[in-house]
């Protein structure tokens, strides 16, 4: 262990030349293009100024999507939400329609940070953070999301479970493209849902570890017709429980299957051991007891057992 | 480095300048405009100390570069008095309530509690904790100030909407 | 024969001066005015308006920038410097190393041993190796880059048992014992053979952050006639002014120190204002210009003192009815590099010997014995943090006298009650308490207000799942008013004006508790005017008295004293005045909220403003000068047996937790301190002290720790070093106890250090009781308090 040059001698500024505000796509595109890789998009850029600050990212250039049009607009259409890259933590807590049709992601984004963070940070940006616990990301990967993301090739869809390959990095490319859109179904009256979240303290902190859990269940309310659990930070990337999914799909509602479940998610995992936020051991256990209390109280959210 | 123009509202004001890109809201505000009520504390959002207005919605101005404030309209702690000499409600339950030690955390706590009661003006504790939640205080161990927006909240009727 | 008289004369000053030092603390049949009385704060509206200007508020042009370059190593040998490309920068001034030092190469505040700029060696991560001075501030950040040190790393020792180890890394060349203390109370092995009960346990607590909101900051400005001024956010001016006369090789007058109002100090800006105050100094000095020195918040975690992590181990001996009859304690109190505030000033000054002194508690134990060894380590150093190693040593026996109390039946309460110091006690230096105790005053007042009794029969489980658990703690402290030195004592000045406004001058700093109200309310008490007449002037070297540091809570007790004695001096002359005025004798007249009357016939009198323009008419002195030092201390250094400090302040904080027993978290539902302060001059901010000091001492509790590895701290930003939040703090009951001290200003002793204390032991004592699991090594977060429950063979069964 030792320090760099810059954790000794903490810079204020951040050294950028240019701070554009593209009024189109099109326009912020051609900005990423004629700046030949030495461009980042930004939005709230609560993450980006700090990455600047801190010398771990050197950019030329900031691009600054906020002013597009059609960027941060929450709407229902049928059965799939679609939230606007753009918009942030404190709009989607805050939203009706997230509160009542995909509580978990209302609660993960009102968890993130603090109230001036929130007010400034979009959903898109703690996504392509690709932070193993960001707070949006969690619930987001349980809600089975997908993401729009435009390029001078046009636009492709990657749902979640395909978007995030590794500790801070993600299938979009900031320097080239730009992510415009989220898109989930909403939770449905035979669905149930919980967010957990563990923390060193009650704002202003990254989780030890989050958990959101979205149950369907039979009519009779009897069957666990699906399961997804989704965890962090528990792997290098915000995760799904698929073999503790795969035990709960078809199974009949118990408590010994929730223990299961609870017990196959924590092998699944692999955090890592932190000197400041927890040891793996601990958030293994962790694990156990929010997989299990998760299950249990998504359940009774969808009236399949009594509290 | 090539400056860029400027042109925004800081406390009701037109203001209109030339600056480089890489700059900050918050060192636009206290060196160049001279408004140093916006302190800093850590220059990396956690702790509140730097909070401003922006249009409304209570931001951290350490993390805001300038150039995005542009068009928009920006309040700051010098910007909350009703007219001179004449302080806000909050401003005046701060002081009543004891709710002010070393007064540093204070703007950024005066300006979270305004953007709190311009949202919920009859908020209940936990809603006043979670909209302070934001900034960090050393000294006071939250209590007082908790009491001023409670006490503040309740003077809505009978100060002057501003 | 003359000189005869003379003596007799000043005898009969010195008596006379002692007998009103005992009438301090009177009280008019009247009450009190001005003092006592929750006044607003009289910067208050200047803090809520954003005028109130703090260092960094300050305009920059003119300044050059000043920076450090800091060590990588946490010990190593310094080969060479090469600072030619960094001179060459275009916009740097000036690129200093260890032979530009004019005077002396060392500051500190009890000890001068840390290097303003290190010559030969470096003893811990961030230690200083050479200044920039640029026309900006990037131009100074890229100098530092651009100086090119060859290091030979040393072997380190962070540890302070290894450091005390014969093959041990020398840090210093004295060695790495930079004190070794001793109390002897009795004696112990016969205590213990009488004992019906014995524990023993050990405790870790870690390095802790003062994480004051406002960062260091410090401007040194050359003036004209070669002064060298030096203003920034401080709590200890004469200190930061005797640290920087040697290092510029001056006499002390010839540098003037000037205080600027802090956004929070808790003991750390007693210390770095002298580190960076001298670095700065020797860059104006030698560029002749002024310059300016910011810390970033990552800086001041790295940079700055902290608290003393220790490791104590603690025997304790008890009979079946609950009276302590043995206490043995060994303390390891890790110095870090340097020794800042930890070495001892005799004869009971710096937080080592403090810690030695506390360690037993606020007991009386016939048979006391504490070994207590200070050690340097390659790691950042301890400095002050409210409580100067009281926190450390409560956390230890008041964990274990709770210990105790469950083993021998008991409950919390009833083992304080019985052992608890009250007035005629002894302490465990054997210091007999004459007056103002008010411990177990607090302790009842305490268990009254947070119902304690009825609360003690709910704890248990609060779900049918029996996932959390509530429980209930209680922690007792005490804490000393003043340092403990032989030259402690306190200087005031009040100039009263033909208008009857007044200024008073003290070297006491601001820092948020409140001092720039509550001494003016006591002048304005004495003198007879209100607060808003009197004007207190920022702490000014060159303008106030030799006042000491704002520290160990010794600013209203001692400063009020000495405020209290300039303000009679002035009021002589205008009662003398007003006697003339209203041809009544000056001792049956009374000074009040700006009326001068008759006591026998109130509704004769003049104004303040009368008799003042009087004395200025007729030449009466307007000057007042008051000079207090308390009793002097006393301590043996071979016993640890004397008076080290001449009263205590006494205080029972008491928590209610809920535990989550399967995750270890913790929430606070309920809260209550109480605190006897003597006499609260103030007692709406006095509230604000004790609930921001339970706040504090909830993060010891909970949340802080410095991390290191290998001499690296890991967490130097407020993102990961954690302080509590509004949504963490719960609301606090607080009580106020008046056991009035004799020596205080109409009573008073001091506030500022003590609320932090009590809470996180009766915090940990809670947690202990809720869940069964007891956290010996700080902080109990959750993982911590998961592993204890597991350790206890799981969680209580009912």
């Amino acid at each position: 262990m030792s320090y760099e040059f810059k954790d000794l001698h903490w810079a204020r500024d951040i050294r950028i030349n240019k701070y554009l505000m593209p009024r189109t796509l099109d326009e912020a595109l051609d900005f990423l293009e004629k700046s030949q890789g030495r461009a980042q998009v930004v939005a709230g850029g609560t993450d980006v100024i700090c990455q600047l600050r801190h010398r771990d990212l050197e950019v030329d250039t900031l691009v600054d999507i906020t002013r597009l049009p059609d960027m941060d607009g929450i709407s229902q259409d049928g059965e799939m939400i679609t939230l606007g890259a753009c918009t942030t933590h404190a709009q989607t807590a805050l939203s009706p329609l997230i509160r009542e049709k995909a509580a978990i992601l209302a609660k993960g984004a009102g968890s993130l940070g603090s109230p001036q963070i929130r007010n400034i940070a979009t959903v898109a940006g703690n996504l392509v953070s690709g932070h193993p616990a960001a707070d949006t990301s969690i619930p987001l990967l349980a809600l089975n999301a997908s993401v729009l993301i435009a390029s001078r090739e046009g636009q492709r869809v990657v749902p979640l479970s395909e978007f995030f390959l590794d500790k801070g990095r993600t299938a979009i490319d900031c320097r080239k493209e730009i992510l415009i859109q989220i898109q989930f179904p909403a939770i449905q009256s035979n669905q149930g849902c919980c967010h957990l979240r563990l923390s060193k303290r009650q704002s202003l902190t990254i989780a030890i570890l989050v958990l959101a859990a979205v149950v369907k269940v039979d009519p009779q309310k009897k069957i666990i017709q699906e399961a997804a659990v989704a965890l962090g930070p528990v792997a290098p990337t915000p995760f799904r429980a698929v073999e503790a999914e795969a035990l709960l799909a078809g199974a009949p509602v118990s408590k010994e299957i929730i223990e299961q479940a609870a017990e196959s998610a924590c092998a699944e995992t692999n955090p890592i051991d932190s000197a400041i936020w927890g040891s793996a051991e601990y958030k293994r256990e962790m694990v156990k007891v929010f997989v299990k209390r998760g299950l249990e109280n998504a359940l009774i959210e969808a009236g399949a057992l009594v509290d | 480095m090539k400056k860029v123009g400027l042109a925004f509202k800081v406390n009701g004001k037109a203001v209109d300048l030339e600056i480089h890109p890489d700059t900050m809201l918050v060192d636009l505000l206290r060196d160049r405009l001279r408004l140093t009520g916006t302190k800093e504390g850590c220059r990396e959002g956690e702790c509140g100390a730097c909070t401003v207005l922006l249009d409304g919605l209570a931001v951290n101005s350490c993390l805001i570069p300038a150039l995005k404030a542009q068009g928009k309209s920006v309040v700051t702690i010098e910007g909350l008095a009703k007219a001179e000499g004449q302080l806000d409600s909050l401003q005046q339950h701060f002081v009543a309530a004891g709710a002010v030690q070393c007064g540093f955390c204070t703007p950024g706590m005066i300006l979270n509690a305004k953007s709190l009661l311009d949202r919920i003006p009859d908020p209940d504790d936990k809603e006043i904790r979670i909209a302070i939640s934001g900034v960090l205080c050393r000294c006071t161990g939250y209590q007082k100030i908790v009491e001023a927006v409670k006490a503040a909240s309740h003077d809505k009727g009978q100060t002057p909407q501003g | 024969m003359n000189e005869k008289s003379d003596e007799k004369k000043k005898v009969a000053t010195l008596t006379k001066e002692r007998v009103d030092l005992q009438k301090l603390s009177r009280i008019l049949s009247g009450g009190l005015s001005v003092a006592g009385q929750s006044a607003v704060r009289t910067d208050g509206r200047s803090k809520v308006t954003g005028t109130q200007q703090y260092g960094a508020d300050y305009a920059q042009e003119g300044f050059l920038h000043g920076k450090i370059l800091r060590s990588p190593h946490p010990h190593a040998l310094i080969k060479s410097l090469n600072s030619d490309k960094a001179r060459a920068l275009p916009g740097v001034v000036a690129v200093l190393t260890a032979k530009d030092v004019p005077g002396r190469n060392g500051f500190g505040a009890i000890i001068p041993d840390q290097p303003v700029i290190c010559e030969d060696k470096v003893r811990f991560v961030g230690d200083g190796v050479a200044l920039v001075a640029a026309e900006t501030e990037k131009a100074a950040q890229e100098a530092l880059s651009l100086i090119e040190v060859d290091y030979e790393p040393l072997p380190a020792v962070f540890d302070p048992r290894e450091a005390l180890k014969k093959d041990a890394p020398r840090i210093h060349e004295k060695g790495n014992l930079l004190s070794d203390n001793k109390l002897r109370k009795g004696d112990v092995d016969k205590g213990f053979a009488q004992a019906e009960v014995v524990l023993e346990r050990t405790y870790q607590v870690p390095f802790l952050d003062h994480a004051y909101l406002e960062p260091d900051i410090c401007m040194a400005v050359p003036q004209p006639d070669g002064i060298m001024l030096v203003e920034g956010p401080m709590q200890a001016p004469f200190t930061v002014r005797r640290n920087i006369n040697a290092v510029l090789g001056v006499p002390v007058n010839r540098v003037r120190v000037r205080q600027i109002p802090m956004g929070g100090g808790f003991g750390g800006k007693e210390d770095s204002p002298i580190d960076l105050g001298c670095r700065a100094a020797v860059l104006a000095y030698r560029t002749g210009r002024p310059v300016r020195m910011s810390l970033a918040r990552e800086e001041v975690a790295l940079q700055t003192c902290k608290r003393h992590p220790m490791i104590m181990k603690v025997k304790i001996g008890a009979k079946k009815d609950g009276s302590i009859v043995a206490f043995q304690g060994v303390i390891y109190d890790e110095q870090g590099a340097y020794a800042s505030l930890g070495p001892v000033i005799p004869p009971a000054g710096g937080s080592h010997i403090h810690s030695m002194i506390m360690m037993a508690g606020p007991y009386e134990i016939p048979n006391v014995h504490v070994d207590a060894y200070l050690v340097y380590t390659n790691h950042p150093y301890g400095g002050a943090m409210r409580g100067f190693g009281a926190p450390q040593v409560h956390i230890a026996h008041e964990q274990i006298l709770d210990e105790l109390a469950a083993q021998l039946g008991m409950s919390p309460l009833d083992i304080r009650r019985k052992n608890g110091l009250r007035k005629g006690s002894a302490t465990a230096t054997g210091q007999v308490l004459d007056q103002s105790v008010g411990l177990q005053d607090s302790l009842e007042a305490c268990a009254k207000r947070f119902d304690w009794d009825r609360k003690y029969k709910n704890r248990g489980y609060v779900d049918e799942q029996r996932t959390k658990r509530r429980g209930l703690g209680v922690g007792m402290g005490w804490y000393r008013t003043s340092i403990g030195i032989a030259g402690d004592a306190c200087g005031a000045n009040v100039h009263v004006h033909e208008d009857g406004s007044v200024l008073l001058f003290t070297g006491i700093t601001e820092m948020g508790q409140g001092a720039y109200t509550v001494l003016p309310q006591i002048c304005a008490e004495e003198l007879g005017v209100c607060l808003e007449d009197v004007r207190y002037v920022t702490p000014d070297t060159d303008m106030v008295p030799e006042s000491g540091p704002t520290v160990g809570s010794r600013s209203t007790t001692l400063m009020g004293n000495a405020i209290i004695l300039a303000a009679r001096q002035v009021k002589k002359s205008i009662l003398e005045a007003a006697s003339e005025i209203l041809a009544v004798p000056a001792d049956r007249l009374e000074a009040r909220t700006r009326k001068i009357f008759d006591r026998e016939a109130p509704e004769r009198g003049i104004t303040f403003k009368e008799a003042a323009a009087k004395c200025m008419a007729t030449g009466k002195r307007l000057i007042g000068q008051g000079w207090w030092a308390p009793p002097k201390p006393s301590l043996d250094p071979e016993t640890g047996q004397g008076n080290p400090y001449f009263v205590y302040t006494y205080a029972t904080h008491m928590a209610e937790v809920i535990v989550d027993v399967e995750t270890g978290e913790v929430a606070i539902t309920d809260y209550a301190a109480a605190f006897d302060v003597g006499k609260a001059i103030n007692p709406k901010a006095l509230e604000g002290q004790i609930e921001g000091g339970v706040a504090m001492g909830m993060g010891y509790a909970l949340m802080e720790k410095i991390v290191t590895q290998a001499g690296y701290i890991q967490n130097l930003s407020l993102r990961n070093y954690l302080i509590p939040t509004a949504l963490d703090v719960p609301a606090i009951k607080s009580v106020i106890v008046e056991v009035e001290n004799k020596y205080g200003p109409y009573g008073a002793k001091g506030i500022g250090e003590m609320p932090n204390i009590p809470a996180t032991p009766a915090i940990l004592n809670a947690i202990a009781d809720a869940c069964g699991g007891r956290i010996r090594t700080l902080p109990a977060d959750s993982e911590s308090i998961f592993r204890a429950i597991q350790e206890a063979g799981g969680p209580p069964h009912k």
